[in-house]
């Protein structure tokens, strides 16, 4: 009898004494975990994907799973810190040497993490979320990134350089280019503003809207998108409604300029009857990232060819 | 069915586990992929192994087998080789309830599987009542047809339900739809496991119903069975199977056609042999098709429905030569 009383005394501490230990532990944690997210907020790093990111020192082994970010990253002075790269991020030149991870969307986790990256980036879309949760999970921090207007490209410059230990440089990178967007804009001040189509892609019809850098691009090369009042960056379109709006110029890149002159139904449209057809640079216009100064420049001489280039 | 035939079904699965961890995009050597799943070894090749191999190996594993138990049932109950729940809408009809759901901005995994659940319902009561109103629900051909045709009708809702939806969620969609077990994680595994033994566990039970039913409707009845009120269970725990799978994995063709006729072709006979030959047939034959679907062009990923469903047709094919 007596022994049992002890006994179940015993257990009785024991447990009291388990679950006040579990708690004091649960709320440490928690609130250990608390104070780093105070410390990144504080920082200001919370990503597209309302991400906090804590990092204890500047990423040495880094993957950028997104064209625009690997450039940035470069212009950034880090690219001999990438391991890793998306198939797609062929700019600058150097990138190429990077090793090609595959697709930046949907991206192949265990690859990644084989690169033994120590800091990701994503472009911020619903795909790459259950890319996101599996790296998080595995401890390798991430930053989702998604910058499609020239208003977001500042912050996000400022961001990444925040992220990689260089905050001077991103500054420069970042008033290097609103410096060149202004300038461009200078060029073409005053003059007639032609109404534009810009065909992203033919079958399906895709033009771009105002969701999209394009457009901002476009306003300051002194220029007009006739689907400005389309939310959505790329969204699908109907042949007869750009019939309908009767854009003085049609922008396309060489392949598609072609395209468009060889196929028939596009004589339809005035600006292709009258030849007007401006040919950009696809290379050098496509991306939001170090180049959309020296992209609104280009598209400032092709839509105004008497502005001459602004160099 | 011999034993030894059982041994190697075991064998099998425990084989295409063994592949699936060992291989993959990332070439790991034996021993270091050992040492991970013993807890030792390198951090991030244990995070390889435990956190993205291991997982995605036991989803296929679990969804294998519910698939090819979902097909075994469904076979059995129709009397019709070629029932499936990917060819009868079943799969269809869930994935019209888990896009919906998604839609409406809720991804906890009970809602989409809940909705997943009511639309392969409501597909099963559809395709049996098309099939009765064109005159034969146990004519193997009608039913095929109904089930295109209710197949048919999801397609098209979801195509309506995602064509308002942003381009990105589009793109992941269609993904799903053709099937893919790379988002796998613990997490998956730990709601859909439930939910498989739970229709397994049920099937079990009621494997004689199966085997009654299996011998028509009317000799059935003169057995004493209420027919009507027995198909419906066996039904419910068979899309419940499918949309298991299918909120965790989308929609993953022709398992559930190939692998019972394996089964029997192993000579599994009453039910309760058929459903465990098959389940461990369709374990083993996903988890090698998701191998296939992360190797083949990696880093690239197939979608594993494509595969299951290269495999599959050619199958289908001679199944319906031999029914005619």
């Amino acid at each position: 009898m007596h022994s049992y009383r002890f006994v179940s005394f015993r257990t009785a501490f024991r447990t009291a004494f388990g679950a006040a230990f579990s708690a004091a532990l649960l709320l440490c944690v928690t609130a250990c975990r608390d104070a780093a997210d105070d410390r990144a907020r504080a920082n200001g790093i919370v990503d597209d994907f309302g991400d906090t990111l804590a990092l204890a020192s500047p990423p040495q082994r880094i993957v950028s799973l997104n064209p625009a970010t690997t450039e940035l990253v470069f212009a950034l002075g880090a690219g001999s810190r990438l391991v890793g790269r998306s198939r797609w991020d062929t700019y600058p030149d150097s990138a190429r040497l990077v090793p090609d991870l595959g697709d930046g969307m949907r991206p192949n986790v265990e690859v990644v993490l084989a690169s033994r990256a120590d800091l990701v980036l994503l472009y911020a879309s619903g795909e790459n979320r259950s890319a996101r949760d599996a790296l998080r999970r595995s401890g390798v921090a991430t930053l989702a990134q998604r910058f499609d207007r020239i208003a977001e490209f500042g912050p996000a410059v400022v961001q990444l350089g925040r992220v990689l230990g260089d905050t001077m440089r991103a500054h420069t990178v970042r008033d290097s280019v609103y410096a060149s967007l202004e300038r461009a804009r200078v060029l073409v001040e005053g003059r007639p503003r032609p109404r534009v189509v810009w065909p992203l892609w033919l079958s399906p019809l895709l033009a771009a809207g105002r969701g999209s850098f394009l457009t901002d691009l476009l306003v300051i090369a002194g220029a007009e998108n006739i689907f400005a009042d389309i939310d959505a960056p790329s969204p699908q379109v109907t042949f007869e409604e750009i019939v309908r709006r009767d854009p003085d110029i049609v922008l396309a890149g060489p392949v598609q300029a072609a395209e468009l002159r060889a196929e028939p139904r596009w004589r339809a449209l005035r600006a292709v009857r009258e030849g007007r057809i401006a040919i950009y640079d696809t290379t050098l216009v496509g991306r939001p990232g170090v180049r959309l100064g020296e992209a609104a420049l280009h598209l400032a001489s092709v839509l105004h060819p008497s502005a001459g280039t602004g160099k | 069915m011999k034993r030894w035939r059982w041994v190697a079904l075991g064998a099998a699965v425990v084989f295409a586990v063994v592949l699936g961890l060992g291989a993959g995009s990332v070439g790991l050597a034996p021993g270091d992929v050992l040492a991970a799943l013993t807890g030792a070894g390198d951090a991030t090749v244990r995070t390889i192994v435990l956190d993205v191999r291991l997982p995605r190996v036991a989803l296929a594993v679990i969804a294998g087998a519910a698939l090819a138990m979902s097909g075994a049932t469904l076979q059995g109950v129709l009397r019709n080789p070629l029932a499936e729940p990917y060819l009868l809408g079943v799969s269809g009809g869930a994935a019209v309830g888990a896009v919906v759901m998604t839609a409406a901005a809720s991804v906890a995994p009970a809602l989409v599987t809940a909705g997943a659940m009511v639309g392969a319902a409501i597909a099963v009561a559809l395709v049996i009542a098309v099939a009765r109103a064109a005159g034969g629900r146990f004519d193997p051909r009608i039913l095929l047809m109904a089930g295109v045709v209710v197949g048919a009708f999801a397609n098209a809702a979801i195509m309506i339900v995602l064509a308002n939806a942003p381009a990105s969620s589009v793109r992941g969609a269609l993904w799903w739809m053709m099937g893919s077990l790379a988002d796998a994680s613990w997490y998956d595994v730990a709601w859909v496991a439930p939910l498989v033994v739970l229709g397994a566990g049920f099937l079990w039970a009621r494997a004689r119903d199966i085997d009654v039913l299996a011998l028509g409707e009317d000799a059935a009845a003169g057995l004493g069975a209420d027919v009507d009120r027995a198909a419906r269970a066996l039904f419910l725990a068979a899309a419940l199977l499918a949309a298991a799978t299918v909120a965790a994995a989308g929609l993953i063709g022709f398992v559930g056609l190939i692998v019972p006729s394996m089964a029997r072709a192993l000579g599994a006979r009453r039910a309760r042999q058929t459903l465990a030959a098959s389940a461990l047939t369709g374990a083993a034959l996903l988890t090698v098709a998701d191998l296939l679907a992360r190797t083949l062009r990696s880093p690239a990923e197939l979608p594993v429905g494509a595969i299951t469903a290269v495999v599959g047709v050619p199958f289908f094919l001679v199944q319906l030569a031999r029914i005619r």
